[in-house]
């Protein structure tokens, strides 16, 4: 007796006690069918297709051209895709992850690991999906004993050499190795023999191999090829004795190398400093942005309690892709050495004394109010998010001084077009480019996201790259115009062979370096760019190939905010100068007898000519807003808390500013913001890019001697830019065993 | 049950003020002379001298010096009592007692007063914390 | 046997004087048996027995197979005031206990060269300091520090 019918005999007595009538008028319906019944419902739909999944990911489809579209059945379920993608990424928009090892959406197909098989309608044999392009009217079934069963196998071979090693592996808990043999393996192997062993390979102070993890899949010698531009990874022997490695005893010389250990798929490439220190699942994720360059690379720090254990990319087509340079992956452990603390004063011997917040704020705003306006000058250095600055633009001006500007910015730049001191074609747009001027600039040191832009786009479309300034290491073809303004100026009166590819080129962009900013000519060089610009139509209503390559987090939101001091001379005879974490001023200039008070969170240059130290937070540390070189504003979030008795920066001003008497008007970051507003609108525009509305041409021009002293490289040293990698360790390491000539 | 009650000896309630008020130096006495032993248990040498605990009691007695009803101080009393009793019992951990009576809920360095009159709250609080 | 070990001691006494015959008495405990039975019982024990080893802080095993089995092996502490069992090393509480016939000295190789740390004996009420203190307690001198970040230390005189 079926339950049913159980329940139909309790319902009965129920129901006979209904009167008559409403029994006529009603029909009740039984609660519980019978099987019999149910089975001849269904009967009439033979097979109901399955509901429509949601793509792998977001995996969006984009049809260039609508006649393209194709349809393919994956598991039986209809699907548009345009032609020529492959059956692994028809899967990905009917919403099946297929199982990969080797294929990676940034790099070329390999399809070397088998792992991908799917079964198609038709074919004697599974088929390798990632390689496969897809056909019309494919019909494609991943989820077949065949496609299951091929999993398996291939599942097997893998392990038959990859050792038992996931609890000691750094990568176990993020392996896709770990979970996909949770998934599509076999609870057991067959394999009884001894596993083959490799030698680790020294790949220099970042990437920890582990050799013998290695499954072949190729990815990192993609990668170095394809996307950091090296040919120093390569592949090694057949069969069992495959391996990776630099083909002879050599350490990977790119800037991004640390994204190999991102696309390892096993533990074969791991993060050196990040080894044994924790387990991924321990981690805290903050999302937040990458400030020692002027890319604003999108970037997730893992924290655990107050330290920051590794910087991660996080996924941001416009900016930086997924990949991030060594710089932003590795410079963490300078957030945990030098840091300042708490607040000091220099004492009459010269030694530095620590004070509470009360005694240093009253010693500054004292100081501040017995010097005369004029003599007030205020810098803001490199890492300063945008509130602090308008925090302490508008303290200064109350103060009753001008002059108050960022770092790196010079003197003499003008900040009223934005189109003068912006990537005016984006970071991203660069890859429609097809002729490349950089002037003065090396974007594989001053911004190693940009440089890989570029390498993408002269790898993708042969594009030229013409380059003025010392000689560099590029890690693609390039001609190497000359080293100097004479260059420039040749270019710009068209006798340089190189006009001929800038005339004839489609989308020519100009990237200007902001080293150039420093210099006394400066405005000669950019009406000379200008000129070149003009006629070489690099501005255009539908493509603006002008670009300023910055090299600061902080000064693109500088310039926004009108950072830009009233005399060029005024640090010569400042007697009091505010310095919120700025290191690169030439401190020679700052008169014996001036008051230096030192706002930062490393003990850095500016340390030890400041008399008063006040501890800010780091940007791992607090919530600011930065804007990158192609105008788009992002913003950090705090991950750790502020070390020992610091504040954030702009609390810092603003505190001083009432000790000093005049009050600022704002008490939080909200209300700060809406006075940013009012200066600089775009800056409150989170993760959107502003482009400049006036182009350049509006520039007045200017005729100018132009010096022929030739252009200097900005950046010595890629890995040691600004007050935290400077205190880092690995960044130590990594210059002197890099770097070396 | 009886047995632990026992333990628990609730005095019958002060007639008057005057008696709650000796009740108090008895408490007063009482904390003091189980001092030195405190220090021991706790290990406290290093961080804290027997004067200095006992100026941290005393105050903690002035804080209520407020409270007149004879019923009230009994119940204040009672609870001294406990306290007295779980730190004389080590039913306390070392940084419990450094916490609450070397460190103090203010922090070590107590510095209110007149300097403080006449600023915004936000100043208070950057004095005090980044958040 | 009585008059063997007399003359043993007249012999000692003869080749090293009398005065470092009674220092070494006494460094071999005979002047603690007068008030410690135990080591005075011991040390009857120990004549005719087989000196099977002596381990890195001195104590001495020794075996008799000729005494009621379960008590043919003892141990001689090379402290004499203050001995106790945990002073036996890891490595010979096996043989003395009868757990293994293999002697400590043989055992010792087998002792993994890279982890396996010194033996210590038990220090309880010897003293605090002499006490395991684990690493959050108060009292435990290698106390961590927990600070994540190294401050900037004004350098400049």
């Amino acid at each position: 007796m079926g339950l049913g019918m159980l329940a139909s005999r309790v319902m009965r007595p129920t129901a006979s006690k209904l009167p008559r009538n409403l029994l006529s008028h009603f029909h009740i319906r039984p609660i519980v069918s019978t099987p019999e019944s149910s089975a001849a419902q269904a009967q009439p739909e033979p097979e109901p297709t399955p509901p429509p999944r949601a793509p792998v990911a977001g995996a969006r489809v984009h049809f260039k051209n609508p006649d393209d579209a194709i349809e393919v059945f994956v598991d039986g379920y209809p699907v548009k895709i345009p032609k020529g993608m492959t059956v692994l990424q028809a899967c990905e928009v009917a919403g099946v992850d297929i199982p990969r090892f080797c294929y990676h959406s940034r790099l070329s197909i390999a399809g070397n690991c088998r792992m991908c098989l799917v079964e198609v309608e038709k074919s004697p044999k599974p088929v390798a999906s990632c390689a496969m392009p897809a056909l019309p009217g494919m019909k494609i079934k991943t989820d077949t004993p065949v496609a299951k069963k091929a999993r398996e196998g291939v599942m097997e071979f893998l392990l038959m050499n990859h050792p038992l090693d996931c609890p000691i592996c750094d990568q176990g808990g993020e392996c896709d190795l770990q979970d996909q043999s949770m998934a599509f393996g076999s609870d057991r192997g067959r394999f009884t023999e001894m596993k083959r062993s490799v030698v680790d390979k020294n790949l220099g102070p970042l990437v920890k191999t582990v050799m013998t993890r290695c499954i072949q899949c190729t990815r990192c010698v993609r990668f170095a090829t394809e996307v950091a531009g090296v040919q120093d990874l390569g592949m090694l022997g057949r069969g069992s004795g495959e391996e990776i490695g630099t083909y002879v005893e050599k350490l990977m010389t790119s800037e991004l190398s640390g994204n190999v250990i991102d696309i390892c798929p096993v533990g074969a490439l791991t993060s050196k400093p990040f080894a044994f220190k924790a387990r991924n699942w321990e981690l805290k994720g903050t999302e937040t942005i990458d400030v020692t360059d002027a890319v604003g690379s999108n970037i997730r720090i893992d924290s655990r309690g107050p330290e920051v254990l590794r910087i991660l990319p996080r996924l941001n087509e416009d900016i930086n892709e997924e990949w991030i340079s060594d710089k932003t992956r590795f410079f963490y452990d300078g957030l945990k050495r030098q840091r300042l603390n708490d607040p000091m004063i220099r004492g009459a011997d010269g030694r530095f004394k620590a004070v509470s917040w009360r005694d240093a704020l009253a010693v500054v705003a004292e100081v501040a109010h017995q010097t005369k306006p004029e003599e007030i000058v205020g810098i803001a250095g490199q890492l300063s998010d945008a509130e602090s600055m308008m925090a302490l633009k508008d303290f200064l001006n109350k103060m009753g001084s001008n002059n108050v500007w960022c770092e790196g910015n010079g003197v003499n730049t003008d900040a009223d077009l934005r189109s003068g001191y912006l990537m005016n074609s984006g970071i991203a747009g660069l890859e429609k480019a097809d002729v490349f001027l950089l002037v003065g600039t090396q974007p594989r040191v001053e911004a190693a996201m940009v440089n890989a832009r570029i390498q993408k786009t002269v790898r993708a479309t042969q594009a030229k790259v013409g380059y003025i300034g010392p000689a560099a290491d590029f890690n693609y073809d390039h001609q190497h115009l000359g080293i100097g303004p004479q260059t420039l100026i040749e270019i710009a009166e068209g006798r340089h062979p190189f006009c001929s590819a800038l005339l004839n080129a489609k989308n020519p962009a100009i990237i200007v370096g902001a080293g150039l900013f420093e210099r006394k000519d400066k405005d000669a060089i950019f009406s000379a760019v200008e000129t070149i610009s003009k006629y070489a139509k690099v501005v255009r209503p539908d493509w603006n190939g002008f670009n300023v390559l910055l090299l600061n987090a902080a000064q693109a939101a500088a310039l926004d905010l009108g950072l830009v001091p009233e005399s060029g001379k005024s640090i010569e005879s400042a007697k009091f100068v505010y310095l919120m974490g700025a290191d690169d001023v030439n401190m020679e200039k700052v008169p014996v007898d001036a008051f230096v008070v030192y706002q930062g969170h490393h003990g850095d240059r500016g340390v030890y000519r400041a008399n008063v130290i006040l501890p800010a937070a780091a940007f791992s540390e607090k919530e600011g807003t930065y804007e990158n070189t192609e105008g788009c504003v992002q913003q950090t979030l705090p991950a750790v808390p502020t070390v020992g008795d610091a504040r954030d920066d702009w609390k810092i001003i603003r505190a001083l500013s009432e000790v000093a008497g005049v009050r600022l008007p704002y008490d939080s970051l909200g209300a700060i913001r809406s006075r940013i507003k009012t200066v600089a609108p775009n800056l409150v525009h989170m993760d959107e890019r502003e482009p400049a509305t006036f182009s350049a041409s509006l520039k007045p021009d200017f005729s100018h001697k132009m010096s022929l002293t030739a252009f200097g490289s900005t950046i010595e040293n890629f890995y040691m830019t600004d007050s935290i990698t400077r205190a880092s360790k690995i960044m130590a390491q990594c210059s002197a065993l890099l770097l070396k000539k | 049950m009886a047995f632990t009650l026992r333990s628990v000896k609730v005095p019958p309630n002060s007639a008057s003020l005057e008696e709650a008020r000796h009740r108090v130096f008895d408490f007063f006495r009482a904390a003091c002379r189980s001092l030195p032993t405190v220090m021991e248990i706790y290990n406290l040498h290093d961080v804290a001298t027997v004067s200095q605990l006992r100026s941290t009691v005393a105050s903690e007695i002035r804080k209520n010096s407020h409270v007149t009803n004879p019923k009230v101080i009994d119940m204040l009393l009672f609870k001294a009592m406990e306290e007295l009793g779980n730190i004389a019992e080590h039913a306390k951990q070392r940084h419990h007692i450094i916490g609450q009576y070397v460190v103090g809920r203010q922090g070590l360095v107590q510095d209110v007063g007149t300097k403080d009159q006449g600023i915004s709250n936000f100043l208070k609080n950057f004095y005090n914390t980044n958040y | 046997m009585a008059s063997s070990v007399v003359k043993n001691a007249l012999k000692a006494i003869r080749e090293r004087g009398l005065g470092n015959f009674f220092r070494e008495l006494k460094e071999e405990g005979y002047l603690n048996c007068l008030s410690d039975g135990n080591l005075l019982q011991t040390k009857i024990h120990n004549i005719g027995a087989k000196l099977v080893g002596v381990d890195k802080v001195g104590n001495r095993y020794y075996e008799k197979l000729d005494i009621q089995y379960g008590r043919h092996r003892w141990v001689e502490y090379a402290e004499k005031g203050r001995y106790n069992a945990s002073q036996v090393p890891a490595e010979w509480h096996g043989w003395l206990h009868y757990i293994t016939d293999n002697t400590g000295d043989e055992l010792l190789m087998l002792k993994p060269k890279r982890y396996g740390i010194e033996h210590k004996e038990n220090f309880s009420g010897e003293g605090e300091e002499l006490i395991y203190h684990s690493k959050g307690h108060a009292l435990n001198p290698g106390q961590r520090n927990w600070t994540r970040y190294q401050p900037w230390e004004p350098t400049k005189a």
